[in-house]
């Protein structure tokens, strides 16, 4: 199964163009798709099973992303693909039986080109559960393995909740660390420093010229 | 003159010290879409409505529509330096403006920025664009009276302090220059005013603030400007903010004066908003609460209490029909909101008279109760409004062209010179005494005489004689604001002794 936090997430937030409609889906979808597995009480394998699935097979065969994303192929034989996929008792791998009607519903309903929004959306709201967050961290320079445990630790220590980390090498920061959580960014590098340092100067000397104008100026 | 690079560093130096480095903590959130003035933003999850967000550039805008996936921005600036994927901060504010003395006799854009090349705005008090009106434990009815310096105003629909008096019609009939009058009419008053120039031609507010620069009226007056060419989330905002420039003023105690040119443009530039925004369009493509957006805006004029100061704000709203069509949407709005309304219609205003009010559907629910006793004479102004309504109706018949009996030519001929008494000259307003004496004078008979075409040299000729010699009996009109019977025999011997020496001059 594929580590959800390494290092390399090939496409973030920031790199795609964002498709709110699709992200709207994809909560519904993946709302959906929990309320099942927590019935039958495999949450934790269906999910790593769609990581696999988006990892290992869509992100590798792009072909076969697109393949089953298209409005062109039929349905039938989508329907016949999947089952020949992940259905096929030669294979070593077999996809358990929640995850595969999930697809051929999600099939059905002609969303197949949602699978990622979707995935994004139940990692969302797995980690929720399972009280764990997800942290994007940003540096300058790239931070090794010990030191990326450093800051999970301590961000697990300050949120009391379990921390998955992404991290991501920003070389415009110059220094320092931005720290993501959900919606709210703590930004502690050099560049936001100096900006703000940049913006007091600027406010004190406006400031200080209203006061005292002519302190400035020599005749 | 030589600016001493020494200071300005040791001003940075010391500010570089005093540096702390602590880690900025904000919401953010991600652009999804910009264009026409407003963008849609993913993220923001903890933003509230109305609250103000910063665009990397440096731009502001505000959160107006928060929906379950994004939040629908209005960007009150430059929107094409805005990308997509750009990061949108929280500022957890709401949007100020700079307010105080030192707005007075400027021009200013709707956030408070200098327009004007005189410098930055000296002031560190700001106020917050969007309040709520004073509600009514803090209000008392209007009762003092705001001079517009119009005859047919001041004398058939009054405006008093706090009151919203409606200045509707089609275009070029005279709407804008009502307000300059009454504006420049301020002079003495210590009224501060604040005009509000909304989707205007450029050109035609850099006339006015000619205009009212000529008329020295810059010196307690503030122009707030969002032209046409300014995108429409600053013309919606701006109305707004120039209320909230003005209630400063009213809130410490002051009376101000706002006039609003014009609404319609308001109302145009929040439905563009509002169907970017994909809200619902009703009637006429507005969306449904453009009814609350122009209510929400004329009930912060008011009149305060005395425990709050008594202070007032008073307005004038302006709205451009078309074609005279009073009930479209817009205007029956604004129409059912405001204390009345000064009816502008453009055959009068082709025939000759002017200010082209007409009078017959123009009223002041409130502005009765704030005349001055002397203005509201029945000799005065007091039958003016019915009596010039029958002259109308009695010169209809007339046209029909019938012998009429000499009690009817002349009542008909009293009303000519009635009308040509009430035309006035734009940017000309006249102080109240004089208006109530060439007003007296009118309804006593005093221009049954004069040919018509002299009226209005009669009634310039009449004020510079009283000026002149008669001074007294108008500093008593102007001290016990009444007309005293003894006044009024007073005045009745000044027109006739004024009578007996003028004569016509040419044409």
């Amino acid at each position: 199964m594929a580590e959800p936090n390494s290092q390399k997430e090939p496409r973030s937030q920031q790199s795609v163009p964002f498709d709110s409609g699709k992200a709207y889906l994809g909560t519904v979808y993946a709302k959906a798709l929990l309320g099942v597995t927590q019935q039958a009480g495999n949450t934790a394998e269906v999910v790593a099973e769609f990581d696999s699935l988006v990892a290992d097979v869509l992100d590798r065969l792009p072909l076969f992303d697109a393949t089953i994303s298209s409005l062109r192929v039929p349905a039938e034989e989508k329907l016949a693909l999947l089952d020949k996929v992940f259905n096929n008792p030669r294979l070593p791998a077999r996809m358990s039986l929640t995850l595969l009607n999930f697809l051929k519903v999600v099939m059905r309903h002609g969303r197949l080109d949602c699978l990622r929004a979707i995935h994004r959306a139940l990692r969302q709201l797995y980690d929720a559960l399972q009280g764990r967050v997800a942290v994007e961290i940003r540096t300058a320079h790239a931070v090794g393995a010990d030191e990326l445990a450093l800051i999970a630790d301590k961000l697990r220590r300050t949120t009391g909740l379990d921390v998955s980390l992404q991290s991501r090498v920003d070389p415009e920061l110059l220094g320092g660390l931005v720290v993501r959580v959900g919606d709210t960014v703590y930004d502690g590098s050099v560049r936001n420093q100096l900006s703000r340092m940049r913006e007091g100067a600027m406010d004190a000397t406006l400031r200080k010229l209203r006061e005292t104008g002519q302190q400035f100026v020599t005749n | 003159m030589k600016f001493n690079a020494d200071e300005i560093a040791s001003v940075i130096q010391s500010e570089i010290e005093h540096f702390q480095t602590t880690v900025d903590v904000r919401e953010v959130g991600v652009v999804l879409e910009v264009g026409d003035g407003i963008a849609r933003v993913y993220g923001l999850s903890g933003v509230m409505s109305g609250e103000m967000v910063q665009f990397p550039s440096g731009v502001i805008g505000l959160a107006f529509n928060l929906e379950e996936n994004s939040v629908g921005v209005i960007i009150l600036g430059d929107y094409l330096q805005i990308n997509e994927g750009d990061e949108v901060r929280a500022l957890g504010r709401l949007l100020s403006v700079p307010v105080g003395d030192a707005v007075i006799g400027r021009v200013l854009d709707p956030l408070g920025n200098p327009l004007d090349g005189k410098g930055p705005v000296n002031t560190t008090e700001r106020r917050i664009v969007e309040t709520n009106a004073p509600g009514v434990a803090e209000r008392q009815p209007v009762r003092e009276p705001l001079q517009t310096g119009i005859k047919a105003i001041d004398a058939m629909t009054p405006v008093g302090r706090g009151q919203r008096e409606l200045i509707i019609g089609d275009r070029k009939t005279g709407k804008t220059t009502i307000a300059i009058d009454t504006i420049i009419n301020q002079r003495e008053s210590g009224v501060k005013c604040f005009y509000v120039a909304i989707g205007q031609k450029d050109s035609s507010v850099a006339n006015t603030i000619k205009v009212l620069e000529k008329a020295g009226a810059m010196d307690y007056t503030t122009v707030i400007v969002a032209g046409a060419s300014a995108p429409a989330p600053l013309q919606y905002v701006s109305a707004y903010a120039g209320t909230a420039m003005a209630e400063y003023f009213m809130y410490k105690g002051e009376h101000a004066l706002i006039v609003y040119d014009d609404l319609s443009k308001q109302a145009v530039a929040y439905r563009q908003l509002s169907l970017l925004m994909r809200r619902p369009p009703g009637r006429e493509a507005f969306p449904g609460d453009v009814f609350y957006c122009h209510s929400r805006l004329l009930e912060r004029s008011a009149k305060l209490s005395k425990e709050l100061g008594g202070g007032s704000l008073t307005s004038l709203p302006i709205i451009e029909t078309l074609e005279g069509e009073v009930s479209a949407y817009i205007p029956t709005n604004v129409i059912s909101i405001t204390d009345g309304q000064i009816y502008l219609q453009p055959d009068l205003f082709f025939k000759g008279i002017r200010p082209a009010m007409n009078v017959g559907i123009s009223v002041s629910r409130v502005g009765g109760s704030a005349q001055i006793k002397a203005m509201k004479d029945r000799q005065v102004a007091g039958g003016m409004r019915l009596a010039l309504a029958s002259f109308r109706e009695l010169e209809a018949f007339a046209q029909l062209g019938t012998d009429l009996d000499p009690a009817t030519q002349a009542r008909l001929d009293r009303g000519y010179r009635m009308v040509e008494l009430l035309k006035q000259p734009q940017y000309q307003p006249l102080n109240v005494v004089d208006q109530v004496m060439v007003i007296f004078a009118g309804n006593n008979g005093a221009l049954d005489q004069i040919p018509t075409s002299q009226v209005q040299a009669w009634e310039k000729a009449f004020l510079q004689f009283v000026r002149d010699q008669k001074a007294a009996v108008r500093t008593q009109i102007a001290e016990k604001k009444e007309l005293t019977d003894e006044l009024k025999n007073a005045l009745k011997g000044i027109i006739s002794e004024f009578n007996a020496t003028w004569k016509p001059g040419g044409k």
